[in-house]
Formats: structure tokens, sequence, C-alpha cells
């Protein structure tokens, strides 16, 4: 399970992918000419793969700045007649939105398609959003793959629908699909020979009267979801009780069927494509059925639009009931459409509606409950030797010395977690790329109207370019008051240390110019600061000081991002002396171990000193500056500072 | 008993009411409280009850005569200016000192020759450029020293350095401070053993207590600089009712009211003009900008002092009858108005002083003028 699996070309070969590596395969496999993204979780392995297979397979791929200049990107080499992949996350959609309906609306030429990664639970997201409801409304057909098998089988229809509809198709998978693996069967890998060129008469216009032609477009595919390989049903013909499903959450509804004995009872219709519906399908399915229970993720997409096909078929479907978000019996620990699906919660839903008995399993036995409470609480932390750690503690630090209650606001990273107790509860709003920057803007006029708190943005670096420039204009030009900090780790680090435009790299390996935050910033003729977040003391002042002047002012901290730096030149031993470390009878509290609270910094409760978990320590050297005895030490290696 | 007290008090009952008066030696103490600019923060909750923080302030309850007898081994006879040994003018027989330096250069002086002579291996000054609010520098050697002369006339928490030179390995140091500074040192220095015991404090060898009637705030820079005009300043004096610039092109006076609305609300309660508690004292004569005001006040004052003289460093004459008495009548003008305004309920109520100090501080009044 590698990116060397993306390589088989053995054609009906079965070889173990995740679902982000069938999508890459599928992708390749369709011959595109294009793939672009912004990284986001969970789908940022499908251009990081593309990235590295585009020289072998001669296509072009990119990490953009941002989802809307990814899709633009993608929509105009589908335009010159390459087939084009776009990836992102759902508040990529959000970002793209703008482009996408309106895309949708002049049309394409050759295939596109948009691969979206939902992510129920939102295990690696600040927020939970269901992408399906934004692609409905960009008049895109959705496809859903249950599993890696499907993701790389409907990756290569899609492109196929999106070709013949001239459309752009929504793939939309879920973490469970993008992060799992399974057997795919690989086909042949064609070779592209195909020139990019816009025709002298083709016209891609976005204009009102196409409006009529998009809906067409929809109704097409409509009549061709019923013909969808994708859609399946699996049960008792005339079942009186209806499962229906799409996506991760068909293989959970399966599985429950199964745990309650049901499969001569309950039928299964796995949607492939959940927009536009395939409503004959559904109809026929409906008309013997008495109960129709929906399993979905996130939200009631399918649900609503299948209740509303039902409305318009009332007299045919009656007698029939409903079960689901709606209803209440399709619900997770937090509610009706909150939230993964998983096994048991449809299991419980279906006993509900079926009248059948059914008690979860125990889930663990008595001995390791009693277990349970004796786990330490895990914070969500930053990473040991963190710089952002560092940075927040001396903006922290700054902020009190000033006095003023200066407000910080936050934005999207590693570094929102500096809502938390990692980053001293400092963060006091986050919303959505760059949004911190635009707040900054409008709290930053509000001085003349009697604000006289200071003003500071947070950003990290990859969300910098991507949504922070335009902020910092209008700031700029509007003559607005507030410090915006850069946390620059020189990565986009949360998902996975992908290339952004300071580094001087791109997606395909290639060196290309370095646009440090510094020089954009410069650009704009705003004054800009570079320091070191590891030098606490010196980042507390100049953030103090900063804080003391009006306008407009970038500061910007680099320091490499810990996980990266780790892996570098040998590095010298950080440790605790504890011949000097007087432990409780400091008077700092345990300071390096409970407040600054690095995951290395911990406690040897047998001599009751500090230690250092030199395991998880990435000598950052950090807490040597800071314990005030000086009992952290450093042995060999290069030393900072 | 009272309970104890700890950092979030000091935040409290000093920090936020304005009664700071920015010495610094909190800042630096732990993790906990910061120093930046002229500013001292409590930038998170330790978690303890009780700390030295509160205890070593200048700010917090302090007894006077108590401190009198733990610094002098002896009360005081003069309310007025405090323990004393000799009051005399002063100045620096080294050309550098005495030109670089405040009137006679005698702080700068006295400085370098404690590091020249080894009793002290660091030297806690403020320093910085004469137009920007100081920074506090840990001098280990005359040049440094005298990179640093010259008043400063706002309040800088220069005190940090004396954890931050202590933490670096110096474990001898002299120290140039305010008489809030001085206090809290001396303050610092009663403290018992226990939980929080600052390594700093048998390590503060010598303390020469500046002169002090008030600091300004920071904005005071932000208005020399627009009268230099965009100049460098080189010096900054206030010889009288005026503050003087010096740039390179010449100076230029502002008269002291447009000053005054800058200083300190804190300092204006501040009972202590001469560093009471200092081994030494120097401040400016008022009459002969070429000498310094010096008060002997310790023994290891004296010692220091004698041999100073001895060597050539600095050399002192009888201070002039006839001025003696405006120095008492300024002194003890201050501390009646301190009083006043301390018992008419401003200020936290820091000064702790039996009522035969107060009578005596009138008594001598007459004696004085």
């Amino acid at each position: 399970m590698s990116f060397l699996s993306l390589l088989v070309n053995e054609p009906g070969r079965s070889v173990l992918m995740t679902g982000n590596e069938a999508v890459a395969r599928g992708a390749i496999e369709a011959g595109i000419g294009y793939a672009s993204s912004y990284p986001g979780s969970p789908t940022a392995e499908i251009l990081g793969n593309l990235g590295r297979l585009a020289g072998d397979y001669h296509f072009y791929a990119e990490w953009s700045v941002n989802e809307k200049v990814a899709l633009e990107g993608a929509a105009a080499a589908s335009f010159a007649g390459l087939r084009s992949i776009c990836i992102m996350k759902p508040n990529g959609v959000n970002v793209a939105l703008d482009s996408l309906a309106s895309i949708s609306q002049s049309g394409i030429k050759a295939g596109l398609v948009l691969v979206v990664g939902d992510d129920p639970a939102g295990h690696s997201s600040t927020n939970e959003e269901d992408s399906r409801y934004l692609e409905k409304l960009a008049h895109m057909p959705i496809l859903e793959p249950s599993t890696p098998r499907e993701a790389k089988e409907m990756t290569l229809a899609a492109f196929e629908l999106s070709e013949k509809i001239k459309l752009p198709v929504a793939l939309r998978c879920v973490t469970r699909v993008c992060h799992a693996s399974g057997n795919v069967t690989v086909g042949e890998i064609a070779g592209v020979n195909r020139k990019p060129a816009i025709g002298k008469n083709e016209r891609f216009i976005t204009v009102k009267f196409l409006h009529a032609l998009q809906e067409a477009k929809l109704n097409q595919v409509r009549r061709m979801a019923d013909a969808w390989p994708f859609n399946r049903y699996a049960g008792p013909e005339n079942a009186k009780t209806l499962v229906i499903t799409a996506g991760a959450s068909f293989m959970y509804a399966r599985e429950a069927v199964k745990e309650l004995g049901l499969e001569g009872e309950v039928g299964i219709l796995k949607l492939g494509i959940s927009w536009p519906l395939p409503e004959k399908t559904l109809l026929g399915r409906l008309k013997t059925a008495e109960k129709a229970v929906f399993i979905e993720e996130v939200e009631p997409f399918i649900e609503e639009n299948v209740m509303h096909l039902a409305a318009q078929h009332m007299m045919d479907l009656y007698p029939l009931q409903f079960y689901g978000q709606k209803s209440g019996h399709v619900a997770g620990p937090s509610g009706p459409g909150i939230g993964e699906m998983n096994p048991e919660i449809v299991a419980m839903a279906l006993a509900a509606v079926c009248g059948v008995n059914y008690s979860p399993p125990p889930g663990c036995d008595e001995s390791v409950k009693k277990l349970v409470p004796k786990v330490p609480q895990r914070d969500l932390a930053f990473c040991a030797g963190c710089p952002h750690r560092a940075s927040f503690w001396a903006v922290k630090s700054a902020l009190a010395l000033d006095g003023r209650d200066g407000v910080v606001l936050g934005d999207i990273g590693c570094y929102t977690m500096g809502v938390g107790r990692t980053g001293f509860n400092l963060l006091q709003t986050v919303h959505a790329m760059g949004s911190g920057v635009g707040m900054a803007c409008g709290l930053g006029k509000l001085a003349d109207y009697g604000f006289n708190q200071p003003v500071v943005a947070m950003v990290g670096d990859s969300t910098f370019y991507h949504a922070a420039i335009p902020a910092l204009v209008n700031a700029r030009y509007n003559k607005s008051s507030f410090l915006l900090v850069v946390l620059d780790n020189e990565t986009t680090a949360m998902t996975g240390h992908q290339p952004h435009p300071g580094m001087g790299k791109n997606a395909m390996g290639e060196e290309v110019v370095r646009m440090p935050v510094e020089s954009v910033a410069e650009g704009l003729g705003i004054p800009v600061s570079v320091h070191d977040p590891y030098d606490v003391e010196g980042t507390t002042e100049l953030v103090f000081h900063l804080l003391q002047s009006e306008g407009t002012k970038v500061l910007v901290l680099r320091r490499a991002c810990a996980l990266i730096a780790a892996k570098g030149t040998k590095k010298p031993r950080v440790y605790v002396d504890q011949e000097l470390c007087i432990g409780d009878s400091c008077g700092c509290n345990r300071f390096c171990n409970q407040t600054f609270s690095c995951t290395a910094n911990i406690w040897d409760v047998k001599n009751n000193k500090a230690v250092i978990d030199e395991v998880v320590c990435n000598r950052c050297q950090v807490c040597v500056s800071l314990c005030p005895r000086g009992a952290i030490k450093v042995e060999g290696g290069e030393q900072i500072g | 008993m009272s309970r104890k007290k700890g950092s979030l008090d000091l935040k409290q009952e000093v920090m936020d009411s304005g009664a700071c008066a920015n010495c610094g030696l909190c800042a630096g103490l732990c993790p906990y409280i910061k120093a930046a600019g002229e500013r001292v923060a409590l930038v998170h909750p330790c978690g303890l009850e009780e700390g030295n923080c509160y205890r070593l302030c200048p700010r917090t309850s302090t007894d006077w005569e108590q401190m009198d007898k733990r610094v002098f081994g002896r009360e005081r006879v003069d309310h007025v200016l405090g323990n004393h040994r000799e009051i005399v003018f002063a100045r620096s027989l080294q050309m550098d000192a005495a030109e670089k330096g405040q009137y006679g250069g005698v702080v700068s002086a006295l400085a370098a020759f404690l590091l020249e002579q080894g009793r002290v291996s660091g030297a806690v000054l403020a320093g910085g450029p004469a137009g920007e609010a100081p920074r506090a520098v840990v001098a280990t050697n005359r040049d440094e020293v005298l990179a640093c002369a010259g008043s400063r006339y706002s309040a800088s928490p220069t005190l940090s350095a004396v954890h931050r030179a202590v933490k670096e390995g110096i474990n001898s140091l002299a120290v140039v401070g305010r008489p809030c500074q001085v206090l809290a040192l001396r303050k610092m220095q009663g403290l018992e053993d226990g939980p929080g015991y600052p390594p700093a404090v048998d390590k503060v060898e010598f303390v020469i207590g500046l002169f002090c009637f008030w600091s300004l705030e920071t904005g005071i820079y932000d208005l020399l600089n627009r009268k230099a005009g965009g100049q460098r300043i080189l010096k900054v004096d206030i010889p009288q009712d005026f503050l003087t610039i010096t740039t390179a092109s010449g100076s230029a006076n502002i008269p002291v009211d447009e000053v005054r609305p800058l200083i300190r609300p804190a300092c204006r309660l501040c009972f202590d003009p001469t560093s009471e508690f200092a081994d030494v004292s120097v401040g400016s004569t008022e009459y002969d900008p070429r000498w310094n005001t010096l008060i002997v006040r310790s023994a290891k004052g004296k010692e220091i002092v004698d041999a100073a003289r001895a060597r050539g460093i600095i050399e002192t004459r009888a201070y002039p009858e006839e001025r003696l008495p405006l120095l008492y009548q300024a002194v003890r003008n201050k501390k009646l108005r301190v009083l006043q305004a301390l018992e008419s309920g401003q200020g936290a109520g820091y000064l702790q002083l039996t009522g035969q100090y107060r009578e005596a501080l009138q008594r001598e009044r007459g004696m004085n003028q």
C-alpha cells in the first residue's frame, strides 16, 4: 500500500489501495492532463500522489494557493480539452463555490471531476460540513463511492459522465472511504495523446440564459441515473422495509442488517449517485415498501430529496412511513445529522423501526472499564518543540504586558489549537481560511468609535497565501490598525507538509521561485518584521513594541515545523539537570510541565523534579530559555541561539 | 493573621491599581511575571496562593523602621534623609566618567570601580540611547558601564536583569537603581528561605541608589523626539525648571510644566526620593553641574567610597552649609505630601510608619529649615 501501487500496469490485477490512492489511480487511468488541489483532509494525499506521478504520465499537477484558483486552473484545462481533476475538502468548496457555480453554467469541454473529501465528525477539520448541498446548488451530479474499489471505478466513470453532459461532476468521498484500504482492480493506463487547444469559436461564458441549458443537462443525468452502474439493491424483492443509503453508510447499513438477522426482511438500496436521484429506481422500490429508512452522512440530503420526490408521487406510494434524521430515528450520540454513522447507530435505528430487540455489544469487558478512568486525560496539543507553542506564549505575554485586553483572531491550521490550553486559550475567533485577517480589518477600524483594544490576527504561512492577502490589501487600503502575526513554519504542516509559495518547491518537486511572506507584505507597503519564535523573550518584546503603534503591521515568526526540523541534522540532547531543578521548592509551580506544557516536559514523580521525555523531545531548546533556574541543559549537537 | 498573598494579589493591589513603581524585580523572578518596554505584568496565573513576588514588591506593605534596622542595624536619627554617614559633594576624577556621566559622573565611576576591583562581576544599569526608553544592561566591564552613563527619566523595570544575570552565572552584582528599586532589592534580601527563594538574594553585593523625585511615562520619548526634530538625542537633563535635550546641533529646553502631565501617577505616592536603603545614594546638587550629591549610608558604602577616594577615582568636598537646608526641605516636603496623599486613602497603603516616625518628621521640620 504505497504510491507504488499506482504504478502497477497489469490490467485486471487486484491491488491494495487507500480510497485516496484509488482516486489518483482512477484519474491516471482516465488519462488526466491536469490536476490541482489545495491541501485539505481527508483528501490531501490524492494530489500528493498525483504530483509525484505527473512526470511519469505526462500530466500537470499543482498545489494551488487556494481551492478557487485550483478549480479555475482545472476548468481552463478542461476548456482546452484536457481531462482535469480538482481535489478539495468541503471548506474548499465554500471557497470555490463562486467559480464552481459559474463554470457549471458556462459548461466545460473535457471531463472535469471535483473530488470532495467530506469529513463527518470533523476528525481533521474545524467544522463538519455536508458539501452535497453546495454541489447541488452548483447544478452538479454527485457520485458517492462506498469503497476504494468504487472510488477508482467511479473516478473513471465520472470523467465520462462529465464529458458527456459538459458539466463538472462531484465525486463525494468521506474520510472512511479516503483513508480505508481495499482491493482495487486496476485497469489500463491509457497513453494520453491530446493536444490542448481552445477553438477559435469556442466560448465558455457564464450568462443567465444558460441556466435553462444547465437544468436540461441535469435532467439528462436524471434519466441516466437509473442506469448508473453503482446503484445497487440487496434484499428481498418487495421488501416492506427499505434502507436508502450511499457512500460509507452503505457498509454500516449492510453490517447492521446482518447483525439484526433481517436480511430476509429489509432491503438496502445503495445509491451510487445521490444527485440527481435515480427516480424510477427509487419509486419502484418505495411502491412496495411501507417503511423507508435513510442512512447517510452527515445531513439528511438524500432523505430530503427522496421525501420531496415521494411527495410528488404520494398517491402511488401510500402507505409509506419515513424514518431517518428528520424523524429522529437515525441519530448518533450528539443527535440527528451530527457526526459519523456506524453499524451500531444503524442497528439501533433499524431495530426500533422493525420492532426487534437489539442491545449494542458491551464494547469492552469490566476489567477494561476499570482501566479507563486511569488513562491520563490528554488535551489536543502542539507537538513537542512546535514553534507555535513558543509563539503563542510570546504573544500572550506581550498582550498581558500591553495591558489593554488585546483581541486575538485565529485562523485555520495547526495553530487553531491555540483556542485550547496548548495555545494558552489565546484565540478568540476561529472561522475560515484567512477570516481572522478580514475580521482584524474590521476591528482595526473601530478606534474612532471607542474600541480601544489592540488587535492581533494569527495565520499560518500557507493560510497567508491562501486567503490573507486580499484582507491585507484591504487593511492597507482602508488604513486598518492591527498586527498580523504569520506563524511561518515553512510548510503546510497540518495536512502533511505540502509545499507552498514560500518554500521554493512545487507539487511536482521542481525548484521554483520563493515568495516569502515578508516580500509580499513589503510589496503592499506594509511594515514587516521577521523573528525567530524560539527566542521567546525577543519575540515578546517585539510583539509588545509592535502593539504600541498604529497602522497595519506584519510580523513573520519563522521557524521550521518541529517535525521536519527533527528529521534533519544531529540534534543536541536536551535534559534537566536534577541537581539544579528544585522541584516544588522553585516557586515556578512546575512551569515547564504544567504551564508551558510542551509534551516532552514531563514530571519525574519519584524525584519530584522536572525531566524531559527524550523520546518525544524534538530538541527545540525553548524550555532551556524559560526555566527560571537554568536547570534545563543542552548537550552536544548544534545549539540554537 | 492575614491571609498569605501571592501573584494575584500583586496584580490586583499593585499592577492593576496603578501603584506599580516599575522596579522590575518581580519580573523574571518566576516565568509568570514579565517586563517589556516600561511595563510589568503577570502574564499567566501561576496557580500558587502565595509568592515572594508579593513580599519583595516595594509597593506592598513595608515597615519602614524595620527596614532601617535590617539594612543598617540601627534606627534612623534623621527622619528626612534616613541613615547616613556622610553627605558630600562628589565627582569623578576620571575624565570619561565625568564627561559621559550626569553631573559629576559618580555613579558610573563607582560602578566601574566596583567591577575593576573585582568586588562585583556584573553591574545592573539602565542603558540605551538617550532618546529612547532605557533597557536593562548587565555591564561586566568599565566600557559597558560608561555606555550606560547619563540619567534616565522614565521608570524602566531594569531589575528584571538581576535574575537574568544570576541565571547566566554572575554571582556578585552591583545594582544602580531608583529608590523603589533599592527598596525592592532590600526587601528581597530580607526574604526567608523557602519555596521560591530567589537565587539572587545573596548575589546583590552593592546598591547604588539614585535620587528620584518622580519619573515619566514613556510618552516622554515621543515628546522629546518631536522636540529634537528628528535629530538623535545625545543627552537629557532637568537642571531646574526646564527639561533640556542636547542633540548634535545644540540644545532645546522644554518647560517642566509641559512634562508634568507625564509623571507616573505611582511616583506621586513614593515616600523615598533619596534611596534611603542604598549603600550610597547619588543625585544632582541643583547647584553646581560639575558635582553630584553623594550620601554614604552603609558601612560597606563608606568602605567603597573611601577606597575610591584613596585611589583617586572620585573626589569629595563638604556639602555647602547653605545648600543643606534646601535638600532637607525638598525631601521633607515630598514626604509630607506623600503622607498626606496616603492618609487621604490614595495608594495601597504600602507604607507602615509609626506615629513616632511621623511626629519626628514633623518635628525636624523646624530644625533644618
